[in-house]
This record gives C-alpha cells, structure tokens and sequence, in this order.
C-alpha cells in the first residue's frame, strides 16, 4: 500500500471527499501528538459534514472530548 | 430637487395630462441603481422558480442585480433565499449549481453551513486543530438571509427586509386570483425558455401590461381574440394587466386539452388574465395552465426574461405542453422589436416620456405612476436623513 500521504494527495487530486473522510481519520488515528490528531480529526469531520457522511457525528465528539470543538445544543440536522 | 435627480412631477398627473418616464429611467446607470434599490430591493421582486431546487439539498446561485445570491431547498424542504457568501472572508460559497449532501463548505477555509444557513463548522478558528475561538459565536454568524415566500410556483425576495410581508402587501392580488392558490406544477425543461432583450426591464412591463399592441404586434390573435375583448385591469400602486372574456384552449391532434384547475368559477372557461405583479414579474393565468416571465434587469439596456410554463397536474402530455410552449415563445418573441425600438427610442434626447391614450393606456400609465412614486418617496427620505 502506498504510504498515506500519497494516498492523501491522490485523494485531494481527485476530489475524493468519502477517501478523505477515511484517510484524515486514519491519519489522526496514527498521530500521537495531540495538536496533530485534532488537526486530522478536523480535516475529516469537515469532510464528513460536507457529504453529511454518518461518521461525522462521531468524528465531532472526538473533538469535542479534546476541546477543540463546542459540544452540539441540539442536534436536528444531518448537516450538524 | 437635487440638479442630478429626474423630473417626475408630470408622470403621476392624470393620464390625459401625463408624461411617461423620463429617457433617463430608461437608459442613465444612475438612474438605474436608483431604481434598483426603490423599486427591487425594497418591494417584492421575483427571483427565480421553486422549481429550480426540486430536491433537498438542490443549490442554484444566482445573480440578482450584481448581488450573489444562493437559491436552496433546505433539508425540512423549505426553498430559502441566502447571500452567497462566506461569513468569514465574503469568499462566493457556491459557483454552479449542485446537490448539497450535507453542509456548505466554504472552499476558501472550510467554515461550513447547514442548509438552514446555520453557521456549524470553524476548522482551525482557534489556532491548527483548535475548531473554536471565544471572539467567534456562530450563533451569530450564520448565513445572511434574504426575505423570500413562495406564489405562483415564484420566488419573491425582500432584499431590503422592508416590505411588508409577502402576503401584506400583495394582498388584493392574491385575493384576485385566490381560484389560481392551488399547487401549481412546472411543465419542466420544455417549459421554461429565457429571452435576452436589448431594452429596460420597465419596457417590458409597459408592453406586457397592455392591449392596445394585441392587434398590431400579435395579428395572429385576430381571429378569435379582438381588441374589445380585452379589459384593463388597474390596482393602483400594487399592479396591473390586462384580461380576456376569449380564453381559447389549446388543443391537440387527437382534440386532447389539458387539465383544468380544480374548482375555478364559471368565469374562467373563456376567461384569461395578464398582469405585473410590481415591480418584475409577469403572470398568467388561464383554466388549464399559468405562466409567469421574471424578468432580470441586467442593466439600463438589457433584459433577461425567464419564462416558465406550471399546469394543474403533475403529468401532462408531452407533445401539447411542447406546442403550448412554443405557442407562448412565438407571443412574446412577436414583443421583442417593439420593447427594443422604444429602448433605442429612448435615446431621442427631445422625447418628453411620451403621451399615453387615455382610453388605452391606463394600465401602462399605473405602472409609470408607481414607478415615480416609489421614487419620490425614496428621495423624501433621503432628503430627510441628510
């Protein structure tokens, strides 16, 4: 498998956003520095939010649990 | 009177003593920025078709005016109205028209919207990875809002936030036609056409509002639909038209009709009726279908019309509503040299706005009255604020 900045870059070429979604979270997931992680974690809940992917809601409350994200007053759009 | 400010004083005198617009209201940019904001930001102006978003998520930017502006149908199914920018950096949201999945995000840095205009992503705002910043409340930095309702399958925007409501300040005309508030469904992509025409949007009011053309301009008409078969139809300051007791169906091969609206009144068996709707849209209604022509002011000189075709059910037979269109696009492609020649009339530099004919002219003369007089109350209140 090719390395995943490579899959990355391949991904933003081809407007890719569902890849994004996964290979941002995969990323972050492989990031042991805080500030990285949230960085990653941003890029694919924001991806997801564009497609209103399901995994955004979950990507959202792992911002929310490290601070970076304000926790949700309500929740009545997919878009949220 | 400010020495730049046109005279309007004999426009809004009696019909028989009447001049039309000045040629500055028809050919000054001043003039028209001037009327851009008295007469379409501040009143009701049509803007697109609810058909244009069929489906949730549906994203159409528009042009209205040089103003960029989104057309969407948000995910309860309300068609919305939004300027097309990013509150961040004003960054233009959406450039072509598109399916919104799930938020719109702006390309330039990211911040996304729901399609309710609400403000639900900040990536990065605070700092790399930090999506949130005590100087950002995205309670209030949601999208920009522009006032808009729904009739005869119409748009309609406040851009000013002004008006009063939709169904305030067209009352008596909704109350006209309330036989025509019935789901109304647009024939589709064989029913819609635009016209780009060389003239000011306000001539193609004038002509519309008219019969005294019919006989002249549209001879084909003749045969079954004479001049004195026409009515005015005069609502003074909120709109004006025209009207036929010698509606005639159209009619297929096989002798097929469409559809008839549900429940209308005896009158409108042989009965149609044509009217402005201030200050840009042109409607028509008739037993078996309706139309409504937007027009776009894309300056003092050009027009965009955007004429669209809505029947009384969801299917109608492809080859009739196909020549029932066509039928239409010849009509008002036959007004095309008329409102062209008055625009290149207009540079005339001894024209005086014309004189109308008191018999004829009445519905025309209404608009050129509302017209001066939205004007002289916007100049009253700039000159009270100065």
């Amino acid at each position: 498998m090719k390395p995943l900045e490579a899959r990355l870059l391949a991904a933003h070429a081809a407007d890719d956003r569902e890849a994004l979604v996964a290979l941002y979270t995969e990323a972050a997931d492989q990031s042991d520095e805080a500030d990285a992680r949230g960085f990653f974690l941003t890029h694919a809940y924001v991806f997801a939010l564009e497609l209103g992917a399901p995994q955004a809601s979950a990507l959202r409350q792992r911002l929310v649990e490290m601070g970076r994200e304000p926790p949700l007053q309500e929740v009545s759009d997919k878009s949220r | 009177m400010d020495q730049s400010q046109t005279d309007l004083s004999n426009v809004r005198r009696p019909i028989a003593e009447a001049n039309g617009l000045p040629n500055a209201h028809y050919t000054d940019p001043a003039v028209f920025d001037e009327e851009k904001h008295a007469l379409l930001y501040d009143g009701w102006s049509g803007l697109a078709v609810a058909a244009d978003v069929p489906e949730i998520g549906d994203a159409v930017p528009l042009n209205f005016l040089g103003m960029p502006l989104l057309l969407i149908r948000d995910r309860q199914g309300q068609v919305r109205v939004f300027q097309n920018i990013c509150r961040h950096r004003g960054m233009i949201l959406v450039d072509a028209p598109r399916k919104i999945e799930g938020a719109i995000r702006c390309p330039y840095h990211s911040w996304c919207y729901s399609t309710e205009g609400r403000l639900v992503s900040t990536p990065h705002v605070g700092g790399p990875g930090q999506n949130k910043h005590d100087g950002i409340d995205r309670a209030l930095l949601g999208l920009m809002e522009v006032r808009s309702h729904i009739w005869m399958g119409v748009v309609w925007i406040n851009v000013s936030g002004t008006a009063p409501d939709f169904t305030v300040a067209n009352a008596d005309l909704l109350a006209r036609w309330a036989e025509f508030d019935r789901p109304l469904y647009h024939g589709g992509a064989d029913s819609t056409f635009k016209l780009e025409v060389n003239c000011n949007w306000k001539l193609a009011v004038e002509n519309y509002c008219e019969s005294y053309h019919l006989p002249w301009v549209h001879p084909g008409l003749n045969s079954y639909s004479r001049l004195e078969d026409h009515y005015h139809i005069e609502q003074a300051g909120l709109y004006a038209g025209q009207g036929t007791f010698v509606y005639r169906q159209i009619r297929g091969e096989g002798d097929e009709v469409f559809p008839d609206f549900e429940g209308l009144s005896d009158k409108w068996d042989t009965a149609a009726e044509y009217i402005t709707a201030f200050p840009n849209v042109l409607l028509g209604v008739h037993r078996d279908h309706t139309f409504a022509i937007i027009l776009e002011p894309q300056g003092p000189e050009k027009t965009c019309e955007h004429v669209h075709l809505f029947y009384a059910t969801p299917q109608t037979d492809d080859d009739l509503r196909a020549r029932n269109a066509k039928q239409w696009k010849e009509v008002f492609v036959e007004d095309i040299f008329v409102v062209e020649g008055m625009q290149r009339g207009r540079h005339a530099v001894s024209f005086d706005g014309g004189r109308f004919s008191p018999a004829m002219d009445g519905p025309t003369h209404l608009f050129h009255a509302w017209v001066a007089g939205r004007l002289d109350h916007q100049r009253a209140m700039v000159q009270a604020a100065e």
